[in-house]
């Protein structure tokens, strides 16, 4: 087990591979097992911050709850509102005032459902009904439509299908969902292959199968894909969120569970010569996980990248057309459109254990970029040792 | 006490500041500035001897008239210290309408207002209502904006949005002035009982067509009338400077904001867009769209209005939504809750 010894500059702690040449993908992480390049910067940094509390629990009291109404027609529970007097400013009912509450989901227990109305409600089974409801939750105010777009109503059709791809063609197998915490602000990190983002609408379909009450992951989306027409209507609707900095922190400040895929379009560029080796993470994710005190889930897609294996990606046609990658794959272009579809591979997904480095670092150590940059290595050695260890 | 001074009042978002400001007991005496005959409903404010307002009828855009009011008699015994800058809601800002020295009528407006309030000692506070719509919107069908958010300066903004933009940076400039404390609220769609709308691009104005671009629908951030005075209200009192949002709880997509409005729109693929705009200008409509084709019609957005609750003590009070009025008819109405 070799030493690194401490860095010399920001460009070392990018990329401790490129410091001694090592080339990415063959076995990255093992040069780094057991050594901690900043140990001592970090506990500058913790003795300077201190160690930062667990993230604020809010136990909710448990009341019976009923399925949303009608969409369009549904009047939101009455909520506090504020007087003109705890307006004020210096006021003590300011703190309150201003304190974002999570937005929850109530138990799949706690849902009492109306009869179904409409063929999609019927071809829905009940436990799947409770979730939708559950998730309706998320939606607050008048309209049928959260911040971000979100239309329960949508979701209920899209999640007919999707589910019935999650159990029938791709036979998705899952574990580790007691790492998935049940209420707050967390950032779910995970690898990403296929052409098309499948293995977030397993994870997704997954997520809100296993938990209880049910978690909306809402994954967070290259812009490229929020200026394509209906594809943009189409992701919002079902909750996911294209990737600015402003979006991420006002979803965790608001305790929604995120997927990220931190390698960003290249990872969906990967050819089959590179399936399954992660590249570089982008590290936004982090600065907005330390600042929300959210801990980071490590997530394993197995299958992704099986689904349409990439053997040659034209870079220059991509970038004439302004679109991320040009891939040459068995059945595309060959095929035409229907080409790009995945392949009915089996899919299986395992969540880590929860890295808490905001307990260690706080919100401060967002502002450190070699800190950050260190971080999402960590981030995705977890991912990559989770990947080689399930993929068999 | 305060003495504040509003202009556009005879408009409606105007009209609901005057009728909050009215039954502040903070404020002593409002000052209330129109372009046209003072509305019905100032009848009750106007009344009696010494009444509390006052109304005066003034071409908000044009020096003399501005200058003149600030130096007449009547402005100086009002002894204003507090300037509510309450902007036109209608297409003022167009490329149909007649540029006022080479500015637009919006941007006119505030440097006007603003070298006035700056050269008179006596005024100490500026309260302005700008848009939200100033924001540079990134790709995505909602995008969560806060005041540090970067400004479209984009060259082909549509020219109603670029009057915003100017008028947006003339006080922006201000916010650190050491004696005139600089107020900037940036509100989204307002929205008024009866199912009136303001400040928005497309949507303001009579109901009619509108163009929308194809494949996309973007999600409006609405705010009501009511909560707009109340954060006026808020900034006029509190003794901080700077840019805040202001946003209702409600974000709805430009369809159904349509819908509700008695609009309908027209999906043009996106590419065709620009092609629309250069044709209505060559026919001589007012542009809705700018040579860009308009990103608020792809791009949308809501506020993050954390500042403003923590320093203004501003949090929405009113609801919006769709109730059934006393003929039947479903209309876009708020609701305090």
């Amino acid at each position: 087990m070799s030493e690194i010894g401490p860095p010399q500059s920001v460009e070392d702690i990018a990329d401790p591979l490129a410091a001694q040449g090592r080339a990415l993908g063959h076995d990255p992480f093992d040069d780094l097992v057991g050594t901690d390049p900043l140990t001592e910067r970090l506990d500058q940094l913790e003795a300077r911050g201190g160690p930062e509390s667990r993230p604020r629990t809010r136990s909710a009291p448990r009341r019976k709850l009923t399925a949303a109404p009608p969409i369009g027609a549904r009047s939101s529970a009455p909520q506090k509102t504020a007087s003109p007097d705890e307006n004020r400013p210096g006021s003590d009912n300011l703190a309150r005032l201003t304190r974002r509450r999570w937005s929850t989901t109530p138990a799949r227990a706690e849902i009492e459902l109306p009869p179904p109305k409409g063929l999609i409600d019927r071809l829905l089974n009940p436990d799947e009904r409770r979730i939708l409801a559950a998730l309706a939750h998320l939606v607050e105010g008048e309209a049928p439509y959260d911040r971000f777009g979100y239309s329960p109503e949508v979701m209920k059709r899209t999640f007919l299908l999707f589910h019935t791809l999650y159990r029938l063609y791709f036979r998705v197998r899952s574990e580790g969902h007691e790492h998935i915490p049940a209420e707050g602000p967390a950032v779910l990190a995970g690898n990403h292959g296929g052409l098309l983002p499948f293995d977030a609408a397993m994870a997704v379909i997954d997520i809100a199968l296993e938990t209880d009450p049910p978690r909306l992951a809402r994954t967070i989306v290259d812009r490229w894909a929020g200026s394509l027409p209906w594809v943009n209507l189409f992701y919002a609707r079902v909750g996911q969120v294209v990737g600015t900095r402003e979006n991420f922190a006002k979803l965790l400040q608001d305790g929604q569970l995120l997927l990220v895929f931190p390698e960003g379009i290249e990872g969906i560029r990967k050819t089959i010569a590179h399936r399954y080796r992660l590249q570089a993470f982008r590290v936004g994710f982090i600065e907005n996980a330390l600042r929300a005190r959210a801990p980071i889930v490590p997530v394993a897609f197995i299958g992704s990248d099986d689904q349409s294996p990439i053997l040659f990606d034209i870079k220059p046609l991509a970038r004439s057309l302004g679109i991320p990658v040009a891939p040459i794959t068995p059945t595309f272009p060959w095929f035409g459109p229907l080409g790009l579809l995945p392949y009915p591979v089996s899919y299986r997904i395992v969540y880590g254990e929860p890295l808490r480095y905001h307990e260690r670092f706080g919100p401060d150590g967002a502002d450190d970029s070699r800190l950050v940059r260190y971080l999402a290595n960590q981030v995705r050695r977890a991912v990559q040792l989770l990947i080689d260890r399930n993929r068999q | 006490m305060t003495r504040i001074l509003i202009t556009h009042a005879d408009e409606p978002i105007g009209r609901r500041i005057v009728k909050n400001l009215y039954h502040d007991p903070e404020v002593e005496i409002i000052f209330a500035l129109g372009s046209g005959p003072p509305p019905r409903k100032f009848d009750a404010y106007l009344a009696g001897s010494e009444p509390r307002v006052t109304y005066t009828r003034l071409d908000h855009a044009k020096h003399r008239p501005v200058h003149d009011l600030f130096h007449s008699a009547a402005f100086r015994a009002a002894d204003v210290d507090t300037v509510v800058y309450v902007p036109r809601h209608g297409a003022g800002a167009s490329a149909s309408t007649p540029l006022v020295g080479g500015l637009s009528e919006r941007t006119a407006e505030s440097r006007l207002l603003l070298q006035q309030c700056l050269e008179t000692r006596a005024i100490r506070n500026l309260v302005a209502i700008g848009s939200a719509f100033v924001y540079r919107l990134p790709p995505g069908n909602a995008n969560h904006l806060s005041e540090d958010s970067e400004l479209n300066f984009d060259p082909n903004v549509m020219p109603e949005v670029r009057a915003w933009i100017d008028s947006d940076m003339i006080f922006h400039n201000e916010v650190n002035n050491d004696r005139l404390r600089v107020v900037l609220l940036r509100v989204p769609t307002v929205v008024a009982a009866g199912g009136y709308v303001y400040l928005h691009p497309s949507l303001a104005g009579r109901p009619g067509s509108r163009v929308r671009a194809l494949g996309f629908d973007p999600i409006c951030a609405l705010v009501s009338d009511k909560d707009v005075a109340r954060a006026v209200r808020a900034a006029t009192r509190t003794p901080v400077s700077g840019i805040f949002n202001i946003a209702g709880e409600e974000a709805v997509p430009l369809s159904m904001l349509a819908r509700w409005t008695g609009h309908t729109t027209i999906p043009v693929p996106g590419p065709l867009l620009g092609l629309v705009d250069a044709t209505e200008r060559a026919l001589g409509i007012e542009s809705r769209l700018g040579a860009g084709g308009g990103a608020h019609l792809r791009y949308g957005f809501t506020l993050d209005t954390k500042r403003a609750a923590e320093e203004l003590g501003f949090r929405s009070q009113y609801r919006i939504g769709l109730a059934r009025a006393g003929d039947g008819a479903l209309r876009l109405e708020t609701a305090s809750v």
